[in-house]
């Protein structure tokens, strides 16, 4: 954190060293805890999905081995019932599920016959390349319109401003992805549609994507700058004779950063759960492709690990964010003794 | 000793005492709000009430007429009227955002409610759970469900509403020890309180607004995540004309018949637009 | 604007202020001079436009929405009408702010130190960073931070108040400015800290011959701390001139209203009242000898907080006796365990020793039945009454809140009774139907008074009951106390940090620090003749109550 450290050193008197060791081991205690439970929750999210997926009327394995046109054999729907248990109650086969996975076998794919993980994994590159664009523009079109609220007068514009965020939210992204599609691609012919994964389509996409998740940074980013105006250093700072640039940028924008990260790590389900109808808009073979086909095969054992896939990336964003939060605030970090 | 010795006391008394003068006026946003929920109200509850045609039957050789002053809205590929299709699709799109909505409050604000006013074990447990429904994506969550309960769209509102009960669950709680910890909550204990009484007289009535607040934007997010649900095939199979479905069914046709995909994707906007201006309405008024 | 700068010519000069939002105009027909090296205080209570009229000079409500007519000179240049780049030169080196509260005046993200060089950077003279940070240590070390290494390591979080605002001060004059402008430098801090504070601004103002605009809502220190006063109101002028001229003969009647109120000014404000209570069962001296010693006894009461950074004693052995139909004080700083005492006294915190007893009858917090029936006969009195009254209630519900909760008597009866309690407090029926939100502070305060005093209680327990209120409000709402226990014979507990009050109510008190008792007796002849040094460095903090004798006594003992 260069921002945070001219002061420490530029007395020439460093900090004595040893709370800052207490400090750090418990940090470690608080990283190690946040770790666990984070793990746990994955865990959990396995075990939930797994049991509603078990409500499903009649069993989606017993009938996808038996319809015809799969054509499996006797012998291999004899190995396939054996390997799911699925003579056995639900609550071992989730335990023989679950066993499997911690052991990184997700099982095999009921409609085609590949492995889960294959299935997953080949799928996966195209969503995170379109969730973390997505995630780029957000932050940024975010940034854009919280440094406007701020700059912009009060009146009509500014008030337009603060209006954006709710209009992108309130309005479906299947239309937005449509209308991009029909103006941009079909009309005006930025990109093409015929290949979903060129760089055209896929920034387009990402947009698509990326509106109704900027509204929800937006939100909390526009609100937290309005709180850290209303606080008195910011007065103070421009009665110091600072530029308003200055003063936007150090006192109310870095200050208003904290909630502004959480949330980015929250809109992570957004972008996985919005890649579904991104995908289809677009054509794209990513994830959210891999879904609906599982839906609509009843495709359990791809459906299951694509559902707590996402959650995983969502835990551990998540804890990433949460571990990094102290160095954006002091105010979180481990108390120093002898202060 | 006359109590007029103390008014000079309080000069600010009328300066501090906004709230004392009769009703503000309502701002024009809101009331247009209204006024779009209101229209739409009167759609579900009496759709014949604004068109008469048949949404269901088409006329073949009307089909693709585009919007005009016979088809205010235009035609689709059967020549059906695509104005009384939303007219008609209203009620099933309103009905199933207000059961995911129902859900998402009666369920998630118990579990809220009991971990914060509870605490210890019971907040221990039950915020595990809501860690682990706000891990799930919400829509691929609804996709899960509805996947288990069978594709209709009763299913799809009741995906939607579990699907929002983590987020009901943590307001809730936050609301409840924010409330809980505040200093009239230990007056009223003071005076002779009992936990119930407490709970139910001050700790709950200061904690709902936030909730309705958030009960009405929810509302607009579930017409959106119902209408997502029926845009991928969901929901009630066609001739059903759930919002939704009508974009589903429109994109086939959006090179030459546009109106299909934007009348309906159109109408979900400003009906959700206008719920959440309603929501923040809500909780701008809340600290009058 | 006015040519070439001359010795004769004021620091500042404000004419024809006027400050409006939208319709309503805050500031009205303002002027005032501040000449060079001295100090003007503007003295007003909440809501008469003083911390505005700062803001004007100080050019910060442009962004507020502010509409302001009139104008002001700095130096011999005018500023009202300077476009923002013009004016931002001036900012920090001519015109420097001291803000009222420290604890949120300074970037909570970043260090002191960090933010001390931004300051420096914008002084033309420090071009290295070597010549910064030298700017910076002389100004930590000018405010009496004897380590700016570690201040300047620190985020402002991991420091107290006072050491805040000795930043902040020492922020404001890095680039030497020749005006500072403090508004309320003091408010937020102890009395104690505030001395050391206010004393600190006087020796940098005779070093440097800096001239400050002094806000204040508090008369006695403006009348220690300034050469000239102006008294606002609503906006308006009231009186203005030489601080002597204006407190010793005092022209308009707010302002005489103004000083009639301040307690520090007149101990005997309430005297007559109090002589009053003579004849009560409770005050007589013969009840004492009857068996009866007190109504509230405190014996060696013992608590110890455990946090995360150690066990922190709140009381140690602390003991005091109340007598009945009297007013004990309980006088301390922040963290003295004033409060403390007031809540365990209620049963809202266990002791670790010692025992609280209540006509004879002991307190334990363990046990609901006996702490309801207790209760009763004992109320507490918020400090805060903004949080205290729930604010979905109307203030009949609020009121009738606790007979309802004891069943006592018919509807008619609670009605009857609640009618009595808000007369008592001198509150109109026609308050009965509004929310809190539509009251003031002072009447606000008056109606958690009128609901402490609904069950007919024979004790209050006053924690605070006028901190957050303007002089004037507090005011009347001591008057109420004072009389309510000439009539009712109540007894007090009052918890307070102002001995102004202090002196004007109680009849005897304890003074606590950190949890322990340094000086007990009756008030009178405490505050006249303080034996204890800690007891003599508060006396002495509190402007013109303590004069300079207390000052003489606190050079030799410190």
């Amino acid at each position: 954190m260069s921002t945070t450290s001219p002061g420490a050193g530029a007395l020439g008197l460093a900090v004595t060293r040893s709370p800052l060791t207490a400090a750090r081991s418990r940090y470690a205690g608080f990283a190690l805890r946040r770790l666990a439970q984070a793990v746990l929750v994955i865990l959990l999210a396995y075990v939930l999905v797994f049991l509603v997926l078990a409500a499903i009327p009649g069993d989606p394995v017993s009938a996808q081995l038996d319809n015809p046109e799969a054509g499996y054999t006797e012998a291999e729907k004899a190995r396939i019932r054996s390997f799911y248990g699925l003579d056995k109650p639900v609550l071992v086969q989730l335990a023989l599920a679950l066993g499997r996975a911690l052991h990184g076998d997700l099982g095999i794919s009921l409609s085609t016959s590949a492995s889960v993980s294959s299935t997953i994994g080949e799928a996966l590159p195209s969503t995170l390349a379109l969730a973390s664009s997505a995630l780029v523009l957000a932050v940024l079109i975010a940034l854009a319109l919280g440094f406007a609220s701020q700059r912009l007068p009060e009146g009509r514009p500014n008030a337009l401003v603060r209006t954006l965020p709710t209009v992108f939210l309130s309005t479906p992204n299947f239309l937005i992805g449509l209308v991009l599609i029909q103006v941009l691609a079909v009309q005006l012919g930025l990109f093409s549609i015929i290949e979903p994964e060129s760089a055209g389509a896929t920034l387009f996409a990402a947009l698509t994507l990326a509106i109704p998740v900027s509204a929800q940074i937006a939100q909390v980013l526009i609100t937290a700058l309005d709180t850290t105006a209303s606080l008195d250093h910011t007065e103070v700072a421009l009665s110091r004779g600072l530029t308003p640039l200055r003063v936007f940028a150090r006192h109310l924008l870095r200050p208003s950063l904290l909630p502004t990260v959480t949330v980015c790590g929250l809109v992570v389900g957004e972008l996985l759960g919005g890649s579904l109808i991104t995908e289809t808009i677009f054509g794209r073979a990513g994830l959210g492709t891999v879904v609906q086909k599982a839906v609509s095969s009843q495709d359990v054992p791809v459906l299951q690990a694509a559902v707590v896939l996402s959650a995983a990336v969502f835990v551990l964003v998540n804890l990433v964010i949460d571990l990094v939060l102290p160095a954006l605030d002091p105010r979180l970090r481990p108390i120093q003794e002898a202060s | 000793m006359s109590a007029a010795v103390l008014t000079t006391g309080e000069p600010t008394a009328a300066a501090e005492a906004p709230s004392a003068s009769p009703r503000r006026r309502l701002p024009l946003t809101v009331v247009l709000a209204l006024l779009v929920l209101a229209l739409v109200l009167a759609f579900s509850l009496v759709p014949g009430l604004l068109t008469r045609s048949d949404p269901a039957a088409g006329i073949p050789a009307a089909k693709f007429t585009a919007p005009g002053t016979q088809y205010l809205l235009g035609t689709d590929h059967l020549g059906r009227d695509l104005l009384s299709r939303i007219v008609h699709g209203s009620a099933s799109s309103m009905t199933s955002a207000l059961v995911a909505v129902a859900i998402g409050v009666i369920v998630g604000g118990a579990i809220g409610l009991v971990a914060g006013y509870a605490g210890g074990w019971a907040d221990a447990v039950l915020g595990r759970l809501v860690d682990v429904l706000l891990a799930i994506p919400s829509f691929l969550l609804a996709v899960v469900v509805v996947t288990a309960l069978g594709y209709d769209t009763r299913n799809a509102a009741i995906a939607t509403g579990v699907s929002a009960v983590a987020v009901f669950a943590r307001l809730m709680r936050a609301e409840v020890l924010r409330v809980r910890t505040s200093v009239f909550i230990e007056a009223a204990r003071l005076n002779g309180g009992s936990g119930g009484y407490v709970l139910v007289r001050h700790v709950l009535p200061n904690a709902v607004r936030p909730v309705l607040s958030l009960a009405v934007l929810q509302f607009g997010l579930a017409i959106l995540t119902i209408a997502g649900l029926a845009f991928l095939g969901y929901g009630d199979p066609p001739p059903a004309s759930d919002w939704g479905l009508l974009v589903a069914d429109g994109r086939e046709h959006l090179l030459h018949a546009p109106w299909l995909v934007l009348a309906p994707g159109l109408t979900i906007a400003i009906v959700v637009l206008s719920v959440s201006r309603l929501s923040r309405f809500i909780d701008t008024e809340r600290n009058r | 604007m006015t040519s070439r700068p001359s010795s004769e010519e004021p620091l500042l000069t404000v004419e024809h202020l006027h400050v409006a939002y939208g319709r309503s105009e805050v500031v009205r027909d303002v002027s005032f001079t501040v000449p060079r090296g001295s100090t003007l205080a503007l003295i007003g209570e909440s809501g008469s436009g003083k911390s505005t009229i700062a803001r004007a000079v100080l050019r910060l409500l442009d962004r507020r929405g502010a509409h302001v007519r009139g104008s002001i000179t700095l130096r011999g240049r005018a500023i009202h009408d300077l476009p923002e780049p013009a004016l931002r030169p001036l900012r920090g080196r001519v015109l420097g702010f001291v803000p009222q509260d420290p604890g949120s005046s300074l970037n909570p993200v970043r260090t002191i130190g960090s933010q001390a060089l931004e300051a420096a950077a914008l002084v033309p003279e420090a071009s290295t960073r070597a010549a910064r940070e030298d700017l910076v240590r002389d100004a930590l070390e000018r405010v009496g931070l004897s380590d700016p290494g570690r201040i300047a390591a620190a985020y402002p979080h991991q420091l107290s108040g006072g050491q805040l605002q000795r930043v902040l001060i020492a922020l404001a004059i890095i680039p030497r400015p020749a005006l500072l402008v403090a508004d309320e430098p003091t408010s937020a801090l102890d009395v104690t800290v505030q001395k050391q504070i206010l004393d600190l601004l006087a020796s940098l103002q005779a070093e440097l011959g800096i001239g400050l605009l002094l806000i204040t809502h508090d008369l006695a220190l403006a009348a220690e701390r300034s050469q000239q006063v102006v008294v606002l109101s609503g906006g308006s002028i009231q009186e203005a001139g030489p601080t002597a001229q204006v407190f010793e003969r005092p022209h308009s009647d707010y302002t005489r209203r103004l000083q009639a109120d301040v307690p520090g000014l007149h101990p005997d404000r309430f005297a007559a009242l109090r002589a009053g209570r003579g004849d009560t069962a409770g005050g007589s001296p013969g009840d004492a000898a009857a068996g009866s010693p007190a109504r509230l006894e405190a014996d060696r009461i013992t608590r110890t907080f455990r946090t995360a950074g150690g066990d922190v004693p709140a009381l140690r052995e602390v003991s005091f006796a109340v007598r009945r139909g009297t007013t004990h004080a309980l006088v301390g700083e922040s963290g003295s365990g004033k409060t403390t005492a007031a809540r365990a006294l209620m049963g809202l915190e266990p002791l670790d020793s010692g025992r609280l007893r209540v006509d004879g009858r002991a307190i334990d917090p363990g046990d609901r039945r006996s702490l309801r029936s207790l209760r009763r006969d004992l109320q507490l009195v918020h400090q805060n009454p903004f949080t205290s009254l729930d604010p979905r209630f109307r203030v009949g519900r609020i009121v009738r809140e606790p007979l309802d909760l004891y069943g006592v008597g018919s509807a008619a009866e609670r009605r009857e009774r609640v009618r009595w309690a808000l007369d008592a407090v001198r509150l109109g029926e026609d308050l009965l139907g509004r929310r809190p939100t539509a009251l003031s502070g002072g009447q606000r305060q008056r109606v958690a008074i009128a609901r402490a005093l609904v069950l007919r209680p024979e004790v209050l327990v006053l924690d605070e009951p006028t901190s957050a209120l303007d002089v004037s409000v507090q005011a009347g709402i001591l008057e109420v106390l004072a009389t309510l226990q000439r009539d009712l014979g109540l007894t007090y507990l009052f918890i307070s940090h102002d001995l102004g009050v202090v002196r004007q109510i109680a009849d005897t008190l304890t003074v606590l620090r950190r949890g322990e008792v340094v000086e007990e007796g009756e008030a009178a002849r405490v505050l006249a003749a303080p034996q204890h040094e800690y007891t003599q460095r508060l006396l002495s903090s509190v402007p013109a109550l303590g004069g300079r004798r207390d000052e003489d006594i606190l050079e030799a003992t410190a």
